[in-house]
């Protein structure tokens, strides 16, 4: 049964995440609060550890998540189920390619879209943040990447490996609360 | 047949596919890129299965989708075997306590990326709003809001067509 759960929320993941990256995160963010499938702590592991691997993110993950919640028989279930969307959903459009992309309706609702996203990721940021309860020390660690990427903008990996340096120092004095 | 995982950047697609193995041109590829973005789903997936099946059918478009992830479906389980073995270890935790400030990091850039790309009026701004506090205060599901975006998008292409035709 945990299986067929499995598929229909990553199979439901993968029909509605639109703009890619992490896209998939607000989808991510409320299985953790609707099941207990993993924690939101968890979740924040789950995408530094998508973020570092090769791979598109939100497969990995998926594949992730799946494997937590089922073992790797979880894990290949949900990232089938999160992939076969895009995948039925691009053999349909590949035969009318040019009246898709030229299609009105497709691009107002494109329009709409992408802002509605770029909404649900920054409630997703926030909500992390609160659910984290960061100490001060966190907290000036973000304030200060953040400073950073203002005045000159590196990968991230740069500041997933700048933050893990810093909280594995932090840890030695017990800084991380 | 297998693109490999990790292509997630159009520069690494196009070093690829159009100048390494020809299967692609240039603005094939562009286009492909940018109906990735369009359908549903996560890109660098859809930009895979577009190029497999244009070139091979069904069986290309399924080769691709398996090479794309298998690499990265491995690596994953390897990773997350190992995490679940030493998680214990405080400095690991400490390790994770940074990561996870670095992830709320990378959301904020993913956000401004998002912005600079998607707010570019005062209605898509309304529209940044209006999803931010359904789904930060009101909990909406992410599902629900996507659905009502889609159902704007559509209603204002309708509107137009009405205008126009008056």
């Amino acid at each position: 049964m945990i299986f067929l759960k499995l598929f229909l929320e990553f199979f439901h993941i993968g029909l509605f995440s639109f703009g890619g990256g992490y896209a998939t995160l607000p989808f991510l963010y409320r299985i953790a609060q609707i099941h207990d499938w993993y924690t939101v702590q968890q979740l924040s592991d789950l995408i530094g550890i998508a973020s570092i691997t090769p791979g598109p993110v939100g497969v990995n993950a998926a594949t992730y998540a799946g494997f937590m919640t089922g073992g790797v028989a979880g894990a290949a279930i949900a990232t089938v189920a999160v992939i076969l969307p895009s995948f039925i959903i691009i053999i349909i459009v590949s035969r009318m390619l040019e009246k898709f992309r030229e299609n009105k309706y497709v691009c107002s609702v494109i329009y709409v879209l992408k802002p509605a996203a770029c909404g649900l990721l920054a409630a997703v940021g926030i909500n992390m943040f609160m659910n984290n309860g960061y100490n001060f020390f966190g907290f000036l660690l973000l304030a200060c990447l953040f400073a950073s990427s203002l005045y000159d903008r590196k990968s991230p990996l740069f500041y997933l490996g700048i933050s893990a340096l810093v909280g594995l120092i932090a840890g030695f004095f017990n800084l991380t609360g | 047949m297998l693109l490999g995982g990790g292509y997630v950047i159009l520069p690494i697609l196009q070093n690829e596919l159009v100048e390494k193995k020809n299967w692609l041109s240039d603005s094939e590829l562009h286009e492909f890129y940018a109906l990735g973005q369009s359908v549903p789903g996560i890109i660098a997936a859809n930009v895979s299965v577009f190029t497999g099946y244009k070139l091979l059918g069904l069986s290309g478009a399924f080769a691709a989708i398996a090479g794309i992830t298998m690499p990265a479906f491995l690596a994953i389980i390897v990773i997350a075997r190992l995490v679940g073995e030493v998680s214990y270890l405080k400095f690991i935790q400490s390790i994770f306590w940074g990561v996870g400030v670095g992830v709320l990091m990378l959301i904020i850039m993913a956000v401004r990326e998002l912005w600079a790309r998607s707010v570019v009026d005062r209605f898509s701004y309304v529209i940044f709003f209006l999803s931010f506090v359904l789904s930060a205060c009101f909990q909406a599901p992410p599902t629900v809001v996507i659905i009502l975006a889609i159902f704007i998008g559509i209603w204002i292409q309708y509107q137009k067509r009405l205008e126009n035709r008056e």
